[in-house]
């Protein structure tokens, strides 16, 4: 016998893995006889599907006429693009005054820049920013959109979003270029660093409040047209009500599953019921509810607008979902951490806002981004109760004369618009998971 | 308030302490507790002084960790008084949260905040709870930090530390927080035997710096090394009590000596 190998083992190629394409391919599609067949009809049948759409849409499309008639003359069988662009206006913005557009897009504009330092590397106080965006940017944008008089309130509250935004873009210049937060940079500039945290504060103070004494002189020499709520349409509309949707449901369902799960009987009591209330009523119930029962409750003089209504009815409908999403976040985290919270100090809310909350909303990102997803295209639901959302525009290009019966193209044309916004949210949140993922080895 | 009452049972309880000199922190007085029907403190008398060092061992299941974490209100009496640095623990919750603050804790499982850097870990509570500045908690971190051995990991995160590592980081993480009192639940039991050795060094230089320590262990060679009272534990009832060398060697109790027989 003999048990001392004397010749070298020659080195072996790896079993046929996924990582070659051909290995791909017979691993995951050509297996067996069975699956073979059924790779090859799956693929001739989406051969034909796309075939068929690219004759319809591309080849045989008409891009430019003047009536759904002129397209039919071009191409009998071919889509009709030119009919959604004719109304591309109007999927946009809905009825708003065409010479108010660029307030509806410096909105957009302002938003984006906003938002922007969130991504870039090195910005310090990303949180403040996104609260700041919460917080101040609504204010902003409101009376970018709607115009009109503002009331002392409002004065203010567009005088700190200016310097919100302004010092926003200056913490991400001063961040990105390596600098530090802005406040670390105006104090190494006037030359404090040396000075004791009270007076940085206290000078940081004096320069904030002498912004916002600036920003509140100049606001009011700012005056826009009224555009009122009955002219906002399209898209934009679709992105107002989704968009404050989402900012006001987030924290609401942290509010609501930190209720479900409070001590307090009361507070539990009461945050569970309005959860299984909403969560047990279709959206388009509490639509029409909003709309057509709150009035008959509430005294003349608060009389609300119905996109307010139809805010309020969707803010509290996906609070209701985001709470139930956020309560399995929190039954996640274990016992451990709430203890290891107590035992430095930490009370209910700092436990639950430094340590709990952070965690359970990590684990919970694919769902909560879900729910967003969903509101926005649920959004599409207020065409029902006669708002001129996307949806609604969509299908009123059926009814303008010259495009007469132009169904199929305004609605694909939707169905592409709204799966880039939500594919783009969906890769995003992808991201952001990945990202935030600290809690594995490696 | 309950401060006059401490220090005239002091003189009752205190003999055994080997600090009967220095002030009573911690007084336990006919403390029972139950878990719905279970009974599982049973008139629990114990008095630590200031610079105390006590080791509690016992059975499994006996209620170590439940007397320790009513300490500092893990876990609630039903019964009998608590005492901790002149504060009664009550339903007051400003008491409590104020208690939490003086009494540091260190669990078997470490319970670290996975999302936050070690380094953050440490500041947390410094920040918040105690308003210090981030420069300053940084710095007493960073010290912390080097006092249990592993300042080079403070960025990075608790899971991809060692369990040794990550219990060192526990104990700097409660003593950021300058408490008085450092309670530990059995702080080596999840951790591989090779780095045993490295959490009980930190916890005996701890020692050496005169911190009030109550300390759930079976290492009975660190019991040995730092305690100054041993104290036996079974059913919920404290079954002896003894300075180290007298435990050992000469136990009283017929349950303490199987005990010991089980686990020397
Ligand atoms: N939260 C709880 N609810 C019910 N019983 C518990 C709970 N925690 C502990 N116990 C029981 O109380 C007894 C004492 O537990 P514990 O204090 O953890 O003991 P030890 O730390 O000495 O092992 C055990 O029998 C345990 O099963
Ligand atoms: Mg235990």
């Amino acid at each position: 016998m003999e048990y001392v190998r004397t010749k070298d083992v020659p080195t072996r190629k790896p079993p046929m893995n996924e990582s070659s394409l051909l290995g791909w391919l017979k691993i995951n599609l050509f297996d067996t006889l069975f699956s073979s067949v059924l790779t090859v009809l799956v693929l001739t049948a989406i051969f034909f599907a796309v075939k068929a759409l690219w004759i319809w849409g591309v080849s045989d499309g008409v891009w430019v006429a003047e009536t759904r008639r002129e397209c039919f003359k071009i191409s009998l069988d071919g889509a009709c693009w030119a009919g959604v662009f004719a109304w591309l206006d109007n999927i946009f913005y809905g009825r708003y005054p065409r010479d108010e557009l660029w307030r509806v897009n410096l909105g957009g504009v302002l938003l984006v820049i906003w938002m922007l330092p969130l991504w870039l590397p090195r910005v310090r106080g990303k949180i403040l920013v996104g609260l700041s965006v919460v917080a101040l940017y609504p204010f902003l944008a409101g009376y970018l959109f709607s115009g009109g008089e503002k009331g002392i309130f409002m004065q203010v509250m567009i005088a700190a979003a200016i310097v919100g935004l302004a010092a926003n873009i200056a913490n991400a210049v001063t961040g990105y270029f390596n600098h530090g937060s802005l406040s670390n940079f105006i104090i190494r500039k006037i030359g404090k660093s040396e000075a004791h945290e009270k007076q940085q504060r206290n000078i940081l103070l004096a320069i904030l409040l002498f912004a916002l004494a600036v920003a509140f002189i100049w606001q009011m020499s700012w005056t826009e047209e009224n555009v009122t709520w009955t002219k906002w349409g399209g898209l934009f509309l679709t992105f107002v009500i989704s968009g404050i949707g989402i900012a006001a449901a987030l924290p609401g369902g942290i509010f609501l599953a930190l209720g479900r799960r409070s001590k307090l009987p009361v507070v539990r009591v009461l945050s569970t019921a309005f959860i299984e209330l909403f969560r047990s009523v279709p959206l388009i119930t509490v639509l029409f509810m909003a709309t057509t029962m709150f009035p008959l409750f509430v005294p003349e003089s608060f009389q609300l607008n119905k996109l307010v209504q139809v805010i309020i009815a969707v803010c509290l409908f996906y609070a209701c979902y985001l709470a139930e999403t956020v309560r399995a976040g929190l039954q996640a985290i274990p016992k451990g951490q709430y203890e290891g919270a107590h035992t430095i100090g930490l009370g209910y809310w700092g436990t639950m806002g430094l340590i709990i909350m952070p965690q359970a909303l990590k684990h919970m990102i694919p769902n909560i981004v879900g729910t967003f997803i969903n509101l926005l295209k649920s959004t599409t639901l207020v065409s029902v109760i006669g708002l001129f959302d996307i949806l609604n525009i969509l299908r009123a290009i059926s009814k303008d004369t010259p495009w007469i019966g132009l169904h199929k193209e305004p609605l694909v044309f939707g169905a592409i618009l709204f799966f880039i916004i939500c594919f783009a949210m969906s890769k995003y949140s992808r991201h952001l998971e990945a990202k935030l993922a600290t809690g594995h080895r490696n | 308030m309950s401060n006059t009452k401490t220090k005239a049972r002091k003189n009752a309880n205190g003999q055994l302490a080997s600090a009967a000199s220095s002030e009573v922190i911690i007084d336990l007085n006919e403390v029972n507790k139950w878990y719905s029907e279970f009974h599982v403190l049973k008139n629990i008398n114990l008095v630590v002084h200031e610079g105390e060092r006590i080791v509690i061992c016992g059975p499994s299941g006996s209620g170590k960790s439940t007397l320790i974490r009513c300490i500092n209100h893990l876990e609630e009496h039903q019964d009998g008084s608590i005492v901790v640095d002149g504060i009664t623990l009550d339903k007051n919750l400003k008491n409590i949260d104020h208690i939490r603050t003086e009494v540091g804790m260190v669990f078997q499982s470490f319970n670290l905040f996975p999302h936050l850097t070690i380094l953050e870990n440490l500041t947390l509570g410094p920040i918040w709870v105690r308003k210090l500045t981030k420069v300053d908690a940084e710095k007493r971190a960073m010290e912390y930090l080097e006092r249990v051995r592993i300042p080079e990991q403070a960025d990075k995160f608790p899971a991809q530390l060692s369990g040794g590592q990550q219990q060192r980081v526990a104990i700097a993480r409660s003593l950021c927080m300058n408490p008085k009192i450092m309670l530990f639940d059995e702080p080596t039991s999840a951790l591989d035997p090779e780095m045993i050795k490295e959490v009980l060094d930190v916890m005996i230089e701890l020692a050496n710096t005169g911190m009030t320590m109550i300390v759930v262990t079976h290492e009975m060679g660190f019991a040995k090394t730092i305690a100054d009272r041993v104290i036996f534990m079974d059913e919920g009832v404290i079954v002896e009590e003894n300075e180290p060398n007298a435990f050992f060697n000469n136990p009283q109790q017929e349950r303490t000596k199987l005990f010991l027989s089980q686990i020397l």
